[in-house]
């Protein structure tokens, strides 16, 4: 009995390790590269969030004074809506880990390891990485903020309630996140046929990431009494968890409004039904996915597609681009990172529009300032995704055929990447805006941003390639090397602030014809010079890049 | 011609291949031997470009292969050692972007990947992605991918893996007929029986150095051993078979 038990937790402790290391695709990084780099990039990106999330509470400590109960509520509801979006995105992340697959069985299932054993661990390293990102996202807001959140009748003693009220609350508001998302997988993967479901399954971790991101961007403001006792938000909300884990807290904090009493129930039936969903449809996965995955045929014949290739110019063209493409579109991992940055900048665009710039409605002829900023956000983003993404290899030890067959200069592949990224990534948002612009606008303003729009692509895709001597998708990711996505989103706020001067200067532009035209012109002269920047780059480039590596450093001792 | 002059590969100063030395010619199929780990996959990647050698140098033609790279690989067709393939991709599209990359005329590769697909036996399953294919599938699509642009040089690096005894009965007339049409065939193989049958010439490589170079008809009356696999134990093996499986079953047993 004793040495099963040792063997078990042998097994346990060697499976645990394997499968949190899937949460990381090693596959991808170079061979200088680090996994543990990798892991502690996202820790410090969590944690430098946390940070800046404390400034607010640091300028409460400097200046005193207390805070009104509705200010309380509304960081109290952020703070735990913020948790709760990051559990249920790295949750989302681990999406492909949570069910056994078939190497699972292959690997495994000749080996004498109980299913249980399998199943503990592999929960175990589910729960680890949501885990650690909720509690690396609050090591410093789960130390300065409960300060303010204390009842204000409370004692001393009674004021402490407030610490483990909050890490109670955000960690059961997080595993909210994580087990819906499991439940929601584990339902699908059961109740849809085994085919149809591995089919539907990207889209519907997709689906799940837009419904996180947008809520969390665009939900209503309710953190008022008389918003949350009034009638006709009672409907909404019953649909949005994260209010009813900030009664949750209240009642853990001892400040219970009567008006979170019902939300506070809520949220705790909420917990205990999404748990067990979770359990149950992991338990069921297991049993029944397990044997259908053995009994499963290595290969189910398909019926003959049909094929739509359109021509993108040369051979060479239509390879690199269709390549994309299919990366793209079959990729969850590049879908996935795809969608989180547009996803991401847009509604924060919209959120900002929303509170900032009031909407989008326009005065007349004239383009609303909200239209311009979200467009051109839109734009820049999905050029500048498609550029992170491609940095990403779909798999490296498939790249000697790109290799062996390249029998062009690296400076063709460079055309050909123009063209494959001028079609994936400034066509789309451009043909969208155009039908926008075409429905909504007057002609003269519409074509005016139109052409604006086209000449930022291009200077974007330019500037993309300055520095990109790669095929998309095929060169080896170094951690730590390509700064610029963090550097990105730390100043997410100040490059809106800079975009939104820069909408407006192009509203009052587009007013008139001339300033317009001035404004087409000088896009285009600056798209046109970023070409030729890169373009005579790309002549210099002997070699394509297929392995990152860190550049080399020296140290000056100045010793003379 | 394909000649390797004196080739030396080194990882972490450890002598992967060590002043290795053959001539392939145009109308033989040239056999290249030797044990796991003896170096013969290097020279073949070193023969495609793929990896730079640290001394020594390939010649096609007269000509070293890394004057003129490009020209080369377009007349080079290679199988690797190991099936790795863009899984995400199906069989069909697999190759027209490999036609695509070596700039082949769009009927013309269309013909010829259709016409690969069904005498291989995969045309019904060429919309399938790649990650459903079993091993001998993909070497299929290897093959196809290497032999489609009806190359000059074709490198094989353990072409014969995972292929069922019907393709494997096919794949070895196949590299006869390359051979008979004045094509150079540089075949790595395990499998001493089919480089017997199929090769004139043959290289044997043990610990990264040449230790045989001749045709197997010498090499039997040189060695004085009737079949490639006496030959091949007497260079190249250096453990007494049986007692090393004598040992396992000991072992295991332990």
């Amino acid at each position: 009995m004793h040495s099963d038990w040792s063997q078990a937790k042998v097994q346990f402790g060697t499976l645990y390790r394997v499968f949190l290391l899937r949460v990381v695709d090693l596959e991808v990084l170079s061979a200088g590269g680090d996994p543990t780099r990798l892991i502690r990039q996202f820790v410090t990106i969590f944690t430098t969030v946390s940070f800046l999330l404390i400034l607010p509470a640091l300028v409460f400590l400097v200046f005193g004074g207390g805070m009104p109960m509705e200010a309380k509520w509304m960081y109290e509801h952020f703070l735990i809506e913020t948790a709760m979006t990051v559990a249920g995105l790295v949750a989302l992340l681990n999406w492909d880990a949570a069910f056994p697959d078939k190497r699972d069985i292959l690997i495994l299932g000749p080996l004498p390891v109980r299913t249980s054993t399998l199943f503990l661990a592999k929960v175990a390293a589910l729960l680890v990485a949501p885990g650690l990102a909720a509690i690396a996202l609050n090591i410093f807001v789960g130390v300065l903020w409960p300060l303010f959140f204390r009842s204000s009748s409370a004692s001393f003693l009674g004021a402490l309630r407030a610490w483990p009220a909050y890490w109670i609350t955000f960690l059961l508001a997080s595993a909210f996140s994580v087990f819906t998302i499991l439940a929601l997988q584990g339902l699908a993967a059961n109740l849809l046929p085994r085919q149809f479901f591995l089919r539907v399954s990207g889209f519907l971790q997709a689906a799940v990431m837009s419904l996180l991101v947008s809520v969390y961007f665009l939900e209503p403001m309710l953190e008022s009494p008389a918003a949350l006792t009034s009638p006709q938000n009672q409907r909404l909300l019953e649909f949005l968890p994260s209010y009813w884990f900030l009664a949750v807290f209240n009642q853990l904090n001892g400040s219970a409004h009567p008006a979170l009493a019902p939300l506070a129930k809520r949220g705790w039936i909420s917990i205990a039904v999404a748990a067990f969903a979770a359990t149950a449809a992991l338990l069921l996965s297991y049993s029944r996915i397990m044997r259908r995955l053995v009994e499963e045929p290595d290969i189910l014949p398909r019926a003959h597609s049909i094929s739509w290739s359109p021509q993108w110019g040369n051979p060479l063209t239509q390879a690199i681009t269709f390549f994309s493409l299919r990366t793209l579109l079959r990729s969850r991992q590049h879908r996935m990172m795809l969608g989180f940055y547009l996803g991401l900048g847009v509604s924060c665009a919209v959120g900002y529009a929303n509170a900032y710039l009031g909407g989008f409605r326009s005065a007349g002829t004239t383009m609303s300032v909200s239209f311009l900023l979200v467009t051109i956000v839109t734009t820049i983003l999905t050029v500048f995704s498609l550029r992170v993404v491609a940095s990403l290899p779909i798999s490296l030890s498939a790249n000697w055929v790109i290799r062996i067959t390249q029998i062009r200069p690296a400076r063709d592949y460079q055309k050909a990447v123009r063209i494959s990224w001028l079609a994936l990534g400034l066509a789309p948002p451009l043909l969208l805006m155009a039908a926008i612009l075409v429905a909504a606008y007057p002609w003269a303003p519409a074509l005016g941003h139109f052409l604006v729009m086209l000449c930022l692509g291009i200077l974007l895709v330019e500037l993309c390639l300055y520095t990109f001597p790669k095929i998309p998708f095929t060169c080896s990711y170094l951690p730590g090397k390509a700064q610029i996505d963090f550097v990105f989103w730390a100043c997410l706020m100040l490059i809106f602030r800079l975009l939104n001067e820069g909408a407006e200067i192009e509203s009052r532009m587009l007013r008139h014809v001339l300033n317009c035209t001035g404004l087409i012109l000088i896009a285009a002269i600056a798209a046109g010079a970023m070409r030729w920047l890169s373009e005579s780059r790309a002549s210099s480039t002997e070699d394509l890049l297929f392995e990152e590596e860190y550049s080399s450093e020296v140290t000056s001792l100045k010793l003379n | 011609m394909l000649e390797v002059r004196n080739l030396h590969k080194r990882y972490s100063g450890i002598p992967a291949v060590d002043a290795v030395s053959f001539v392939a010619r145009a109308g033989e199929v040239t056999g290249y031997l030797g044990a796991n780990g003896s170096g013969k996959s290097t020279t073949m990647k070193m023969a495609t470009g793929l990896i730079e050698p640290n001394a020594g140098e390939i010649l096609f033609e007269g000509r070293r292969i890394k004057e003129n790279l490009m020209a080369y690989r377009q007349r080079m067709g290679y199988v690797p050692e190991e099936p790795h393939l863009y899984t995400h991709l199906s069989g069909l599209e697999y190759l027209v972007m490999v036609a695509q990359l070596r700039n082949m005329d769009r009927t013309s590769a269309n013909m010829r990947i259709h016409g690969l697909l069904r005498l291989f036996g995969i045309h019904g399953d060429r919309d399938v992605a790649l990650s459903s294919y079993s091993k001998g599938m993909r070497q299929k699509i290897l093959l196809s991918a290497a032999l489609m642009h009806n190359p000059d040089v074709v490198l094989l690096d353990e072409p014969f893996s995972g292929l069922d005894v019907g393709s494997a009965l096919i794949l070895r007339s196949l590299i006869k007929e390359l051979a008979a049409r004045g094509k150079i065939v540089l075949f790595s193989s395990h499998e001493l029986e089919t480089v017997e049958r199929v090769c004139s010439h043959v290289v044997i490589l043990h610990r990264g150095k040449v230790v045989a170079d001749d045709s197997i008809e010498r090499l039997r009356v040189l060695m004085a051993a009737p079949t490639l696999e006496e030959i091949f134990s007497q260079l190249a093996v250096e453990q007494d078979s049986e007692a090393v499986s004598r040992e396992i079953a000991d072992l295991i047993r332990a």
